[in-house]
């Protein structure tokens, strides 16, 4: 069980449709608090939203009532990159702190009233351990419980596209938690196909991998989706030259993004949800 | 160039265990998420062959010390300088006599003349002194012969043996076991110089044909070569008698026997005869003379040894190695 960390305060800026009530603002009428029209009582039969000024200033005597917007559930997907990658483990176990950012996730959507759906996917879809979005009171325990178990293979997170056909037509918002160590273009095509969609990709990296590797020696690295060996002479110009090839890595992410009007959230290390809820709020950018 | 040999050829079955570091690598692993994108680095490249490479090496070079390798270093032909001279003294009886002629009257009144071992010794005194460069070693025997002074540089224990050498009757003289005992002199020595025995005696005495059969051989292992100085007063026979005396008396005298005996023997030989202090010092520079011929001899040289080399070596690249342990990195972060 990790630590209890605030809820995230994620937002949109389009109005889900539906006629699940949630916290978003909707657009079908229904109970809300945005002023939609005011109607006839008798369209509207419910005396408690008695507009009495607009009844008294009606020369013909009519009785209108207030109409509202439904308060709309909004969909919330995580989709989780779960290829080697994943698996690796620096200053955090960097699948940790995607089950972290998952189940946050989850915990917030259904405080929000909202529908929380979950796909896996590595170099194949994950169909055993999918979650499909409905307003899902146990997903978060259903993560803590399964989440960790979920092996973390294959080459590449192809897969991802699989999982495409199966999020639902109407638009919703949509995480995806990966390293996006991908071959150039793979995030700009999935993200093309995700398009309706309201998308955060969410970049996993560990302290290890950028300004905290080790300054000086020998080692050898394995690459773990691959199982490429390297052999380093880590020395302060490699390091200069490792950590070059980092930012280059997330510049291309952000370009890859921005093209798709997308922003990634970057994770170094520890997830916290108050990170995210900055980023919801236009912050972190 | 020698050919290379091994003390412990059996070792050099371990070697194919040097190809153990090519298997893997040594070095610790770390599991990273990705390399597509590690800058390619040519001095990890090296590294990582230069390690592997290194071990191996390392490997070798102690499989290959452990098996002793060595070359053998042969001969080389030397000329010596010297003699290795050991002077085989008579302290019988007989040699305290004088050397010349002497009125039995004036050697009653005691006007002794000098002895024949008193001239013997200062003579041969003074040849130690003319001759620098030679190794002495002194053998006296009346009886039964005793080794007085090694072989050695150590002249001055010559010098003293010679010095207290004193003629005393016991009535036998043992001349085979005094020369075979001044020929052991030789064993376990590198022959790098003129090997001679000095036999300084008046004779009397007869080898017996067993012992004259090991003598023979003793001589022959040691290629030394023999001088006799026959010390005697005008009365004895001289060696050259021999013809005559053999086929008007039928009996041999010892002397001259022992001097055919010498000259059958097939070692070099020569004997001088001596009967007075001069003919002694001519017979010295005689000795002189035959021994200063630089002397030709084989030399071994030791064996060359090159597992000196090939422990320094591995030492050399396990220090190198382990180095590269200690820049190790032992865990993949800051």
């Amino acid at each position: 069980m990790s630590q209890q960390q605030p809820l995230i305060h994620y937002h949109i800026r389009w109005r889900p449709s539906g006629h699940q009530p949630g916290a978003g603002h909707g657009i079908v009428p229904g109970a809300g608090d945005q002023l939609r029209s005011v109607v006839p009582l008798r369209d509207h039969p419910d005396p408690r939203r008695l507009d009495l000024r607009t009844s008294v200033r009606d020369p013909f005597k009519n009785i209108w009532v207030r109409d509202f917007y439904l308060n709309s559930a909004l969909k919330v997907i995580v989709l989780v990159d779960t290829s080697a990658s994943m698996g690796y483990i620096g200053y955090v176990n960097r699948f940790q702190v995607a089950k972290e950012v998952a189940s946050q996730l989850a915990l917030s959507a259904y405080r929000s009233g909202d529908a929380f759906g979950v796909y896996l996917a590595g170099e194949k879809m994950n169909k055993e351990r999918m979650l499909p979005p409905k307003a899902n009171r146990s997903a978060w325990l259903w993560l803590q419980q399964h989440f960790m178990n979920i092996k973390r293979e294959g080459e590449h997170a192809g897969g991802l596209f699989d999982v495409v056909a199966y999020l639902p037509q109407n638009p919703c918002l949509v995480f995806i938690v990966s390293d996006f160590r991908w071959p150039e273009g793979k995030l700009k095509s999935l993200l093309k196909k995700l398009s309706h969609h309201d998308v955060v990709p969410v970049m996993l990296q560990d302290p290890t991998e950028i300004d905290k590797q080790p300054k000086r020696g020998i080692a050898i690295l394995n690459d773990a989706e691959t199982g490429k060996k390297q052999f380093v002479w880590m020395r302060p110009s490699l390091q200069q030259q490792m950590a070059a090839m980092r930012a280059k890595h997330v510049k291309s992410v952000r370009e890859a993004c921005n093209v798709l009007g997308a922003r990634p959230f970057i994770v170094r290390g520890e997830f916290k949800t108050a990170s995210l809820t900055e980023y919801f709020m236009g912050a972190n950018i | 160039m020698n050919a290379l040999h091994f003390f412990k050829p059996d070792l050099l079955w371990l070697l194919p265990l040097c190809l153990l570091p090519l298997l893997s690598y040594g070095v610790k692993q770390f599991s990273y998420a990705g390399l597509e994108d590690w800058p390619k680095d040519r001095v990890s490249e090296l590294l990582r062959w230069g390690v592997r490479i290194i071990a191996v090496l390392a490997l070798a070079s102690l499989v290959i010390a452990s098996a002793a390798p060595f070359t053998e270093g042969g001969t080389i032909s030397r000329i010596g300088k010297g003699a290795e001279i050991v002077i085989v003294l008579d302290r019988s009886g007989s040699m305290s006599e004088s050397l010349e002629e002497q009125d039995p009257v004036e050697r009653a009144r005691g006007k002794m003349k000098i002895s024949r071992i008193g001239a013997a010794r200062e003579v041969l005194l003074k040849l130690m002194d003319q001759r620098p460069g030679d190794t002495f070693g002194v053998v006296v025997f009346n009886a039964s012969p005793i080794a007085v002074a090694p072989l050695s540089a150590d002249r001055e224990l010559a010098r003293a043996a010679l010095k207290s050498a004193e003629a005393n009757s016991s009535g036998f003289t043992a001349i085979n076991r005094a020369l075979e005992m001044g020929l052991d002199y030789f064993d376990d020595r590198p022959y790098t110089a003129t090997r001679l025995i000095l036999l300084v005696s008046d004779g009397d005495t007869k080898i017996k044909p067993e012992d004259e059969k090991i003598l023979k051989q003793r001589f022959k292992d040691t290629q030394a070569q023999l001088m006799w100085i026959y010390v005697h007063t005008g009365y004895d026979f001289s060696l050259e008698y021999e013809e005559d005396i053999s086929k008007e008396e039928g009996a041999v005298d010892p002397n001259v026997a022992l001097n055919s005996l010498f000259r059958s023997m097939g070692m070099p030989y020569q004997a001088f005869e001596v009967n007075s202090e001069s003919g002694l010092q001519r017979a010295v520079t005689e000795i002189g003379k035959a021994t200063n011929k630089p002397t030709r001899y084989e030399y071994r040289l030791p064996r060359q040894d090159y597992a000196v080399y090939c422990y320094l070596l591995s030492m050399i690249l396990l220090g190198i190695l382990f180095w590269l342990k200690r820049i190790e990195i032992k865990a993949w972060r800051k």
